[in-house]
């Protein structure tokens, strides 16, 4: 028997979305400041808009819905799902009123494409954004990769159990500290430090490379954030192949390579665990499977001939086979060259490494490291019993962090991830040649979607179905959260119409 | 029940030797089949007469390979002064025309626009690029367009052999938009209220509690 949930669950969700939503407010702030300096009086007033009704919004929830009791598994997952959703449309607001989306969805779908990190965009005539829109495009999107409920977690939850429910439902299970308050702000830690170093870097590279120092730095600022946090967004239209630089390439592809990599891995590797990098099992899912793609890839190159030397082949074909397989989408070439210049088997290279993608409880997305290497194991586990004696025990292990033994529950936990993506992947693909798009667009476009990397075949545009947009939307987000918290929102609109009434004591 | 007695347990850990040697196999399939120039289409070079779209050169790269291209259209972003040489990008979009922050029209696509390799000259001739407060100078820009650039690491980009300004950009005024801070100002007496709600009631929560 299913009981519809209570009015005390309706209030603590509530009470959850709104304390999501105050983030978000708080996020905007800094562009509010950055248009503020830069003197964009009609952006600035775009986001105060937007942080008033975030500040409504929050405190119109902290008034209906008091909350008494910690959060629940259930409720936990509705909140991270749902706090997704909301968080959009409250997100969207500025994005809106800039003027540069011709449609609300429009807007919304660069808001959920930023959030889960992935790098699509319906956002019309880029190059002639503001300073203050762009800095909330990329902060978004940097704040994503951590999760909107780290961000929230970090700030504005007060050491409840209930903070590891929404943590965990977000789609990150890794607990680099005891307290996950503590684990939320180290990841914080971690990618403010990187954000310092990297944006040096590379304003460094940028200066050097004849940018104007103003614009270069806020150049930099936005490339780490959007490489970093495996977005793949830029602040011009032309992406990375604006900037016509090696050097850029080689550092914004050492930098989306680290924020790929799972967070614990990065803690154990700052706590001087080093010779975990060598021995985890992400990373060596990681290297096997771009090693394999960049074979599949040199294949297509060599048979369309164009890239014809090594510095070629680094920045048109590895840079951007390492951008899919990070699930960054950051690009330097046109989309029409994915399939005219890398070939089909380029192609087809560069979308099986965007469908695995990156590390679990990282800023990446697709099936990850982590499951591949459960799966290749306990297929091998499966081989060897078949050729051991019948009295012969065969188990395997897997390294993350320590030692894991293989289980059944594990395998079959990662076995019906991999297939929802599958699902999604192959949905998306499918909607696409039903609306008459060539098949391997589609098909590149939908596992990009899902596995929210960003990369485009030339599909996702302000004119594309307005079905495919809701659908993008879908994919993005149930791709990011990993459809446990999805499935439970799903369920709780299920109870909430059918479920049975709870018997009051 | 994992491991019984008399039974025999194999672990499948010490395989690093087999992974490494998976890598490097892979890393030398890479090496064999890496692509090869003589595989490369020939360059054709040869001029084309009038306008070229972007768009039309990106969807043909194979076709303009090598000739001398004309195209037309607004600089964007910044002049990139670089060695012997300097990057610029132009843009022939519809919002190269008008952009929507200067009031244009959606036209339902995004910004289309090439890199161009200009001469230090050449950049010079360039004062405005369009962005957020400016309209940039329309230009003319005719040069070897490459599908893969053989001097630039595989760029796309044309080699601009001239450069001519048809019109000049300039920096645009827009309107203080009094409607936004109207929009503004309610919203902020709102959650003024709000947090003064919330106030009261948590008071009085607080107060029923200490009942």
């Amino acid at each position: 028997m299913i009981l519809r949930p209570t009015r005390e669950d309706l209030k603590t969700i509530g009470w959850g979305v709104g304390r999501v939503i105050f983030g978000v407010g708080l996020l905007m702030t800094v562009p509010l400041v950055t248009s503020l300096i830069c003197r964009e009086w009609n952006v600035a007033l775009d986001f105060a808009i937007g942080i008033f009704a975030c500040l409504s919004f929050w405190l119109s929830m902290e008034i209906l819905c008091p909350v008494k009791r910690d959060l629940t598994w259930f409720q936990g997952l509705v909140i991270a799902s749902g706090g997704w959703l909301v968080a959009m449309v409250f997100g969207a607001i500025p994005h809106w009123l800039s003027g540069h989306f011709r449609s609300f969805l429009d807007a919304c779908f660069d808001l959920m494409s930023g959030y889960t990190t992935t790098g699509l965009f319906l956002l019309q005539d880029l190059d002639h954004l503001s300073h203050g829109m762009n800095m909330w495009r990329h902060l978004l999107t940097y704040a994503g990769g951590q999760g909107i409920i780290v961000v929230t977690l970090t700030f504005l939850f007060a050491g409840t159990s209930g903070a590891l429910r929404i943590y965990v439902a977000e789609g990150k299970e890794e607990k680099l500290l005891p307290n996950v308050i503590r684990t939320a702000r180290a990841i914080w830690m971690i990618s403010l430090t990187y954000l310092a170093v990297g944006t040096v870097f590379l304003w460094a590279a940028l200066l050097k490379e004849g940018m104007p120092v103003g614009r270069g730095f806020l150049h930099a600022l936005w490339l780490f954030m959007g490489a970093w946090s495996t977005g793949g967004f830029a602040p011009q239209s032309l992406n990375l192949l604006y900037y016509h630089s090696f050097l850029v390439e080689l550092i914004t592809l050492v930098i989306f390579v680290i924020g790929s990599f799972n967070f614990a891995l990065h803690y154990a590797v700052w706590t001087g665990n080093r010779r975990e990098i060598y021995r985890n099992v992400e990373v060596r899912s990681f290297v096997t499977t771009l090693l394999l793609g960049t074979f599949l890839l040199t294949l297509g190159m060599a048979r369309q001939g164009v890239f014809g030397d090594l510095t070629m082949f680094f920045r048109k074909g590895f840079y951007n086979i390492v951008s899919g397989h990070t699930t960054t989408g950051n690009s330097t070439i046109y989309s029409v060259s994915f399939y005219k210049d890398l070939g089909f088997l380029g192609l087809f290279s560069v979308i099986m490494v965007m469908a695995v993608g990156a590390s679990a409880c990282s800023t990446g997305g697709g099936f990850k490291g982590l499951r591949m290497g459960i799966i290749f194991r306990s297929m091998r586990q499966e081989i060897r019993r078949i050729l051991s004696p019948e009295s012969a025990v065969v188990r395997e292990k897997i390294h993350h962090i320590r030692d894991i033994w293989i289980d059944d529950a594990m395998v079959r936990a990662a076995m019906f991830i991999v297939l929802s993506y599958v699902v999604i992947y192959f949905a998306g693909g499918i909607l696409g040649v039903a609306y008459g798009y060539p098949p391997h667009v589609a098909f590149f476009d939908s596992v990009s979607a899902g596995s929210n990397t960003g990369l485009s075949a030339g599909l996702t545009s302000p004119l594309m179905p307005t079905a495919m947009k809701v659908f993008y939307i879908f994919a993005m987000w149930a791709g990011r959260l990993e459809f446990v918290s999805i499935l439970a929102l799903v369920g709780f609109a299920g109870v909430l119409v059918k479920g049975r009434r709870a018997k009051h004591a | 029940m994992m491991g019984g007695q008399g039974r025999k347990v194999c672990k499948g850990s010490g395989d690093r030797s087999a992974y490494v040697l998976l890598c490097l196999l892979l890393s030398i399939a890479c090496l064999l089949f890496f692509p090869v120039p003589a595989l490369a289409g020939s360059v054709e070079e040869g001029g084309l007469s009038g306008i070229v779209r972007i768009s039309d050169l990106v969807e043909n790269m194979e076709e303009y390979d090598g000739k001398t291209v004309s195209v037309e259209g607004e600089v964007v972003g910044d002049v990139m002064i670089r060695g012997e040489g300097a990057w610029i990008t132009v843009n022939d979009d519809p919002y190269a025309e008008r952009s929507l922050e200067e009031g244009g029209e959606f036209a339902g696509v995004s910004n289309i626009g090439i890199g161009v390799w200009v001469d230090p000259d050449m950049a010079r001739e360039i004062r405005h690029t369009g962005d957020y407060r400016e309209k940039g100078d329309k230009v003319r820009v005719s040069g070897v367009f490459h599908r893969a650039c053989r001097d630039h690491g595989g760029e796309t980009d044309i080699h601009a052999l001239s450069l001519q300004v048809l019109k000049r950009g300039y920096t645009f005024d827009r309107p203080f938009d009094w409607g936004k801070l109207a929009v503004a100002l309610v919203l902020l007496v709102s959650t003024a209220l709000l947090w003064r709600a919330r106030e009261k009631v948590r008071r009085g929560r607080r107060k029923r509690a200490a009942w």
